[in-house]
C-alpha cells in the first residue's frame, strides 16, 4: 500500500476547494487519524475505506464539529472548526442514522431550525422552508410529522434541513448504510442534483458512480488519493484480499 | 463503565462486602456523637493515613474524590469565622470529611460484584412484595450496558445541532433524546423476551 | 413485564447520561445541569411508582459505586455527604410529581406536569435537602433553607421545561406518556 502525500493542485487561487496539511486527531491518547495532507478543488469527493478508518472522524473534522489535534484544515478559505460562523453556510453534514439528527418532531421544525439559527426572523424561516420543500418538490410534506416518515424519507427531511442553509459543500457521512437499495438509489439522485460539492463518505463504491476524486482511509491514513476510479479499482481489490482472511477474530486493545 | 473502585489492590479489598459496610455504619453513627474537636481530628488523621498506606496514587485518588465537599466546607468556614466559634466549625468540617472519606474507603476497596451481592441480600425480605432478584439484577446490567449507548446517541444529536448553529444545544435536544430512549426501550424488551423473559 | 424492566432501566441510563454529557444552555446563555430535569421527566412521563423506581434504580447504581451522579460522582460518601438529603429526596420527588400528574386531568399537560415538577421536584426536593443539609452542617433548618435558596429559580425553569417536554412527548408519541395514558 502506498502511503505518500498526493497533491492536486488546480490552476485557480488556493483559497478554494478543500485543503488538509498534516491534519492529526487522537483522543485520550489514541490516534484516530495521522498526519494526513491533500489538496483539491472537485466538486464530487468521496471518501472510502473500512469501518474504523477514521472516515467519520475526517468528516466532523472537515464540518468543524472538532478540532484537529495538529495540522491545519481549509474549506474555500475558512477553518470550519474555528469559524463556526462561515461555516453554517459553508459546509453541511448528513449522518447515517436520521433517528440521531432529528431534533424536532415536525417537518416544518426541522428545516426551519437551520435558518433560526443563521439569524432569520419566523417568517424568513418559514418561507425558506416553504422554497426548500419546493424545491425538493415535498411541499405537500410542510405539515407532516417526522414520525409518520420512513427512514428513507426521514434522511431526505435531514438533507433538506441542511439544504435550506444552502452550504456550499455537503458533507455525507455513510447516510445511505441503512436503507434499502431503491430508498438509497432514490436519495442518490437527490445528492446528484444537488447544486453544492458534496463530499461523499461511504463503504460502498456504488454511492461513488459520478464521483471524480476520491480518497482512501485506512487505519487512520491517506492510502490513496486521485481519480475516483483509480483509487476505486484499488479499494476493492484490497477489500476483497482483505475479505479472504479472518481478521475478525483480532480484539482490538 | 469504569466502576469507583480503586485498581490498586489493598488488603480491604478482600475482607467481604458485608463486613465492610456494617463496619461503615457503625463508624458513621460514632462519629456524628463525638463531639471533641481533637478526637475527631484524631480520626481524620487515621482515616488519612489509612488511605496513605496503599500508596500516593491511592492516597490522590481519594483526595480527589473528597473535593466535591469545598463548597460546603466554604460555606461552613465563612459562617464560622463570621460567628466566631472556629471550634464549632471545625467539629462540622472535619467530621464531614472524615465521613465521607470513610465511606469513599468502602466504594474503593470494594469489586462493584460484591456489593451487588451485599444488596441482593438486604433486597431479599422484599422477595414478599414481589421484588425478584433476577430482575434487579438484570435492571442493573441493562443500565450499565446502556448509559454509554444513550450517551453517545446525545452526542450525536448534539453533533446534529452544532452542524447548524453556532450555540451550544438548549433543553429542545432532550426531545428527540427520550424518544431515542424510548425506542430503545422497545428493542430491549424484545430482546429479554427472546432469551427466556423474566417471568418464570 | 420485560416492558416494564425495560423502561425503568433506560430511564435510570437516561438519568446518568444526563449526568454525563456536557451541560446544555438556556435561552440565554446559562448553563443547566440536567439531571434534576431527568429525575422530574421520570415521574412526568412514567408516573408514580415506575418513575420512582427508575430513580431508586439509579442510586443504587451510584451507592455500589458507579460515577452516574454529574461531574462523574459517585460512590457510599455521596450519601453521608450534606447532599445526601437529596439524593434520598429524588425518588420521593419523582412518585409525588408522577402521582400528580397521573391524578389531576388540569387544564394542559405542560401545566399540569410543571406544576407536578415544581411540587415534587422542589417542594418535595427540598424538604429532603434542607433536612439533610441542617443535620451535617449543623444549622437551623431556617439557615439552611436561606443556604438553597438560590437553586431554587434554576430549578424553577427546569420544572417549566419538564412540564414542556412532557407536552411535546405526549404529542409526538402519545403512547409513552405512562402517567396519563
Amino acid at each position: 500500500m502506498k502511503m505518500e502525500r498526493i497533491e492536486v493542485r488546480n490552476a485557480k487561487t488556493d483559497l478554494s476547494g478543500l485543503s488538509l496539511e498534516g491534519v492529526c486527531f487522537e483522543v485520550a491518547g489514541k490516534q484516530i487519524l495521522g498526519d494526513l495532507s491533500l489538496r483539491t478543488e472537485s466538486a464530487r469527493i468521496g471518501v472510502v475505506g473500512r469501518n474504523g478508518s477514521g472516515k467519520s472522524t475526517l468528516s466532523r473534522l472537515i464540518a468543524g464539529l472538532i478540532n484537529p489535534s495538529s495540522g491545519s484544515i481549509s474549506l474555500n478559505g475558512i477553518s470550519p472548526a474555528k469559524d463556526r460562523k462561515a461555516a453554517l453556510t459553508e459546509v453541511g453534514i448528513l449522518f447515517q442514522n436520521p433517528d440521531h439528527q432529528i431534533i424536532f418532531p415536525t417537518v416544518q421544525e426541522e428545516i426551519a431550525f437551520g435558518l433560526r439559527q443563521l439569524g432569520q426572523t419566523k417568517d424568513e424561516a418559514a418561507q425558506g422552508t416553504e422554497r426548500t420543500l419546493a424545491r425538493f418538490g415535498k411541499s405537500h410534506w410542510i405539515d407532516a410529522n417526522v414520525s409518520t416518515l420512513s427512514q428513507g424519507q426521514k434522511q431526505l427531511v435531514c438533507l433538506m434541513a441542511i439544504s435550506a442553509m444552502q452550504p456550499k459543500t455537503v458533507i455525507l457521512d455513510e447516510p445511505l448504510s441503512g436503507l434499502d437499495i431503491p430508498t438509497g438509489i432514490q436519495l442518490r439522485k437527490y445528492f446528484s442534483g444537488y447544486p453544492g460539492n458534496l463530499i461523499h463518505i461511504t463503504h460502498n463504491p456504488e454511492d461513488l458512480r459520478e464521483f471524480d476524486f476520491a480518497l482512501w482511509l485506512e487505519g487512520g491514513r491517506l492510502v490513496d488519493s486521485g481519480n475516483c476510479d483509480d483509487v476505486l479499482m484499488q479499494y476493492k481489490a484490497q477489500m476483497n484480499k482483505w475479505g479472504a482472511t479472518d481478521d475478525i477474530s483480532d480484539l482490538s486493545d | 463503565m469504569i466502576s469507583l473502585t480503586s485498581p490498586i489492590r489493598t488488603k480491604a479489598h478482600y475482607w467481604p462486602a458485608s463486613i465492610k459496610l456494617g463496619s461503615l455504619c457503625i463508624a458513621t453513627a460514632l462519629l456524628f456523637l463525638i463531639e471533641d474537636i481533637w478526637v475527631l481530628i484524631s480520626v481524620f488523621t487515621l482515616v488519612m493515613l489509612t488511605y496513605a498506606l496503599p500508596g500516593k496514587v491511592f492516597l490522590l485518588n481519594g483526595l480527589r474524590q473528597l473535593r466535591m465537599l469545598w463548597p460546603f466546607i466554604l460555606i461552613v468556614g465563612v459562617w464560622h469565622v463570621w460567628i466566631g466559634s472556629f471550634v464549632d466549625g471545625g467539629v462540622i468540617v472535619v467530621r464531614l470529611v472524615s465521613a465521607v472519606a470513610l465511606a469513599n474507603l468502602v466504594t474503593m476497596t470494594t469489586k462493584l460484584s460484591d456489593m451487588i451481592d451485599v444488596i441482593s441480600v438486604i433486597l431479599r425480605p422484599l422477595h414478599a412484595l414481589g421484588l425478584k432478584l433476577k430482575v434487579v439484577e438484570i435492571a442493573i446490567a441493562l443500565v450499565i450496558r446502556l448509559t454509554p449507548v444513550l450517551v453517545s446517541k446525545g452526542s450525536q444529536l448534539s453533533d446534529a445541532w452544532r452542524a447548524r448553529s453556532e450555540r451550544a444545544p438548549s433543553w429542545r435536544i432532550i426531545l428527540p433524546f427520550i424518544i431515542l430512549a424510548l425506542d430503545d426501550t422497545d428493542h430491549v424488551a424484545d430482546a429479554l423476551k427472546a432469551r427466556g423473559g423474566l417471568e418464570s | 413485564m420485560e416492558k416494564n424492566v425495560a423502561l425503568i432501566a433506560l430511564f435510570a441510563a437516561l438519568i446518568a447520561a444526563l449526568g454525563l454529557m456536557p451541560k446544555l444552555m438556556l435561552g440565554f446563555g446559562v448553563p443547566i445541569t440536567a439531571q434534576n430535569l431527568g429525575v422530574m421527566l421520570c415521574g412526568t412521563i412514567l408516573g408514580s411508582k415506575r418513575g420512582a423506581m427508575s430513580v431508586l434504580l439509579f442510586l443504587l447504581l451510584v451507592a455500589v459505586g458507579l460515577p452516574l451522579l454529574s461531574g462523574g460522582r459517585g460512590g457510599l460518601g455521596l450519601f453521608v455527604s450534606p447532599s445526601a438529603g437529596f439524593l434520598i429526596g429524588w425518588p420521593v420527588s419523582a412518585f409525588v410529581t408522577g402521582l400528580i400528574v397521573e391524578k389531576w386531568r388540569g387544564p394542559s399537560l405542560a401545566v399540569v406536569a410543571g406544576i407536578a415538577s415544581v411540587i415534587g421536584g422542589i417542594l418535595v426536593l427540598y424538604a429532603f435537602g434542607i433536612v439533610g443539609l441542617s443535620i451535617a452542617l449543623d444549622k437551623s433548618l431556617l439557615e439552611t433553607t436561606g443556604l438553597v435558596t438560590a437553586f431554587v429559580p434554576g430549578d424553577f425553569i427546569k420544572s417549566v421545561i419538564a412540564g414542556m417536554l412532557t407536552a411535546a412527548l405526549a404529542k409526538a408519541r402519545p403512547a409513552s406518556v405512562l402517567s396519563v395514558s
